[in-house]
Formats: structure tokens, sequence, C-alpha cells
């Protein structure tokens, strides 16, 4: 029994050790984030003649961190073919800068403060992945966390609408 | 949304219980108990090694670890899932073998709960049983059906096999490797999927039902 627990908290220090360090909260030199409206944004949609695949997210959503990477390789690897777009919301500045400097994320996203782009697409909750056509048509909506398989399957229907 | 997958989870369950009521010899007390525990054990190990990979610390972020969602490691998984089992039933091999059946019926069940989570499509397809996503005009194939069926067959052939000491359970799985691998080209992803860890079961497999059986059988006592 004591070498169960010994190993236990083995584990837990080694645990402790291990994990990433966020940054500080608030220490990121990044410009502030564009605010944007439902109406801004879907203005700027319009303007886009490639899919787009738009993700919104907050620096406190726990999920939003889990799908972060996998996003990372979606635009790495479609960042050519299809726009990527964060919009983040009920946050503030800083850490939602901190949560940028954290996890890349590097494409364009917007701030909005009171969930007016979620609403106006009838997303529920944090995350949501809206998945457009080019020039705004919204072809789909995951409300939660992406995994792999639906962000491919849905980015798959995007690049077959532009061919 | 994220309740889907417990729906999906549910399926797994719920097939894995019937699996048991089939192919019952030779099984432990609770058999429907001990494999409900090890695969909850196993998405644990599973959840937090995927965490680690994503750089998410457990310790400062423990409401994350319930996110499985969020991602899960499959082989990790498989592979904590089997321990627990293995401890749960006092490290007696001879239960992995009366177990592998209705092991490989609840996967067929889970991969079914596709259904519940809207998940079952994958890449393009034209066969008369393909079908499209809502709003969608590309038929896809039901590649998760596909896994759920392959399940389904490995069970029965997995139980008609001989009960020399781990010969079911290492069949069980290199065609669970094997069911996954095959229907992999069918599922789009943008990481490429647990490619390695399907291959490094169908071998490990293969060779725990080939070579280790014969090893260690005379030392493993049998069940009461």
């Amino acid at each position: 029994m004591m070498r169960l627990r010994s190993l236990f908290l083995a584990l837990a220090v080694t645990l402790a050790a291990c994990g990433g360090a966020a940054a500080d909260t608030g220490t990121s030199a990044r410009p502030d984030l564009p605010e944007t409206s439902a109406d801004e944004f879907e203005a700027h949609l319009a303007t886009i003649d490639r899919p787009a695949v738009v993700n919104v997210w907050a620096s406190w959503c726990l999920p939003c961190r889990a799908e972060a990477p996998l996003l990372n390789t979606a635009f790495d690897e479609y960042g050519g073919q299809i726009e990527f777009i964060g919009v983040d919301v009920t946050d503030n500045q800083a850490d939602a800068k901190d949560f940028l400097d954290e996890f890349g994320l590097d494409f364009d996203h917007f701030f909005d403060r009171d969930r007016e782009v979620p609403n106006f697409y009838a997303g529920i909750g944090t995350p949501i992945t809206f998945f457009f056509g080019p020039g705004g048509e919204l072809i789909s909506t995951h409300n939660g966390v992406l995994d792999d398989r639906t962000l491919a399957l849905n980015i798959d229907e995007l690049l077959s609408l532009d061919q | 949304m994220e309740f889907t997958l417990l729906w999906a989870a549910l399926t797994g369950v719920v097939f894995a219980w019937i699996g048991t009521k089939i192919w019952s010899e030779g099984l432990p007390d609770h058999p429907a108990d001990r494999m409900i525990g090890a695969a909850a054990g196993g998405l644990l190990i599973g959840r937090l090694t995927e965490m680690f990979l994503q750089g998410i610390n457990p310790i400062t972020n423990p409401l994350d670890i319930l996110i499985v969602r969020g991602g899960v490691h499959t082989g990790m998984a498989s592979l904590g899932a089997v321990t627990a089992y293995l401890w749960s039933a006092k490290w007696n091999l001879r239960y992995l073998d009366a177990t592998a059946p209705a092991a490989l019926f609840g996967l067929a069940g889970w991969h079914a709960g596709c259904v519940w989570r809207g998940a079952c499509l994958g890449t393009e397809s034209a066969h008369p049983w393909a079908w499209a996503q809502d709003g969608s005009a590309i038929t896809r194939h039901p590649v998760e059906l596909y896994a759920a069926l392959g399940f389904v067959i490995a069970a029965f052939v997995v139980a008609k096999l001989s009960s020399a000491l781990l010969v079911r359970t290492g069949t069980a799985l290199a065609l669970a490797g094997l069911i996954r691998l095959a229907t992999e080209p069918m599922r789009p992803s943008i990481t490429g999927g647990p490619v390695g860890w399907y291959m490094g079961a169908i071998v490990v497999g293969l060779v725990i039902a080939a070579v280790g059986a014969r090893l260690i059988e005379q030392r493993i006592p049998q069940p009461t």
C-alpha cells in the first residue's frame, strides 16, 4: 500500500513538473484584437471569395485549449485554400492575447465581447466552429469541441464546394 | 453535443453486456462491471496521455480531464483498459480469453454509436448505401458502421477459436487493429490517425496468439 502511495505521489509531482507554463496574464506584446459586431462580421465574410472556418473561442474555455493544436495543424495544411478566422467571445483583451501567445493560432482573430457573432449564427456554447462557403454562406455548424474527424470531414465538404 | 458521446459509450456498454450473455463461458463474476471499469480506466489513461501530448497540465487544468471530446489517445486507452481489466481479474490471463468476444462486441456497439453522434460518415462514395450529411449533396461511406459490422463478425470468429491460453486474446487484438486499419483510409483526417498503433496491435496480437501463449501456458493457474 505504501508503495502504491509513493507511486501516486511520484506521479503527481511528475505531472506538476511536466505541465506547460501558461503565459502570465497581460504580458503579451500583441496588438489588441479588432472588435466586431455581428453585422460587421457578416459583411467581412461576404468579402471573402473562398470557404472559411470560423472558430469561436475564449481564453477561459477549457475545451478551446484542447482543440487549439488541431486548429493549428488544420491551418498549416489548409490555410492556403480556406480562410481560418477566430472569434474571441465574452473575454478580455489581455487574457485573449495570452491565449494566442500560448497556442499560436496564427490566423486572423476578432474580439466579440457580447457574443453577437455566435448568437447571430445560432451557435450554442463555447467553442463553436462555423463552416462557411465563399461569400459567407453558412454551410454547417459544430457546437462543442472539434475532433480530427469532424474538422476533416467539414473541410472536405468546403473544398468540394469550392471546386 | 457532448452528450452524444455518452450515448455512443452507452451503446458500447450495452453491446458488451449482451456479449457477456452470448459468450459467458469462463468469465469472471460480474464481467460487465469489470469491463465498464476497465473502459473507464482506459479512458482516463488515454485522456491523460492526450493532454500531455497537447501540452495541457492535468493538475492545473483538472476539469479538462473530463472533456473527453478534447481527445483520447486510442493506443494508451486500449493498453490502460486491458491493464485495468487484468488487475480487476487478479492478473488471470484466462479471463482475457473468455472476455475477448464480448469486448469485440462492445467495440462494435461503440462504433455503431456513431448514429447518435452524427459521426458515421467518411470519405466520398457512390455506393448505393452511402449517404450524405444534412445539407450536403456529397454521399459518403458510413465508415463507422463498416467497422461495427467488422467487430461483430470478429467477435463470432474469435469465440470459435481454440481455448488455448491467449489465442483468443491475441487474435482479438490483431483483428481489432486490422478492422481499424482497414477502415482508416475511409476516415477523413488531418492528423493521419493512429495508424502505427493499429499496425502494432496486429503484430503484437499475432505474436501473442502464436508464440506467447505457448511459452507461458504452463505457468498460468486455471480460474477456480
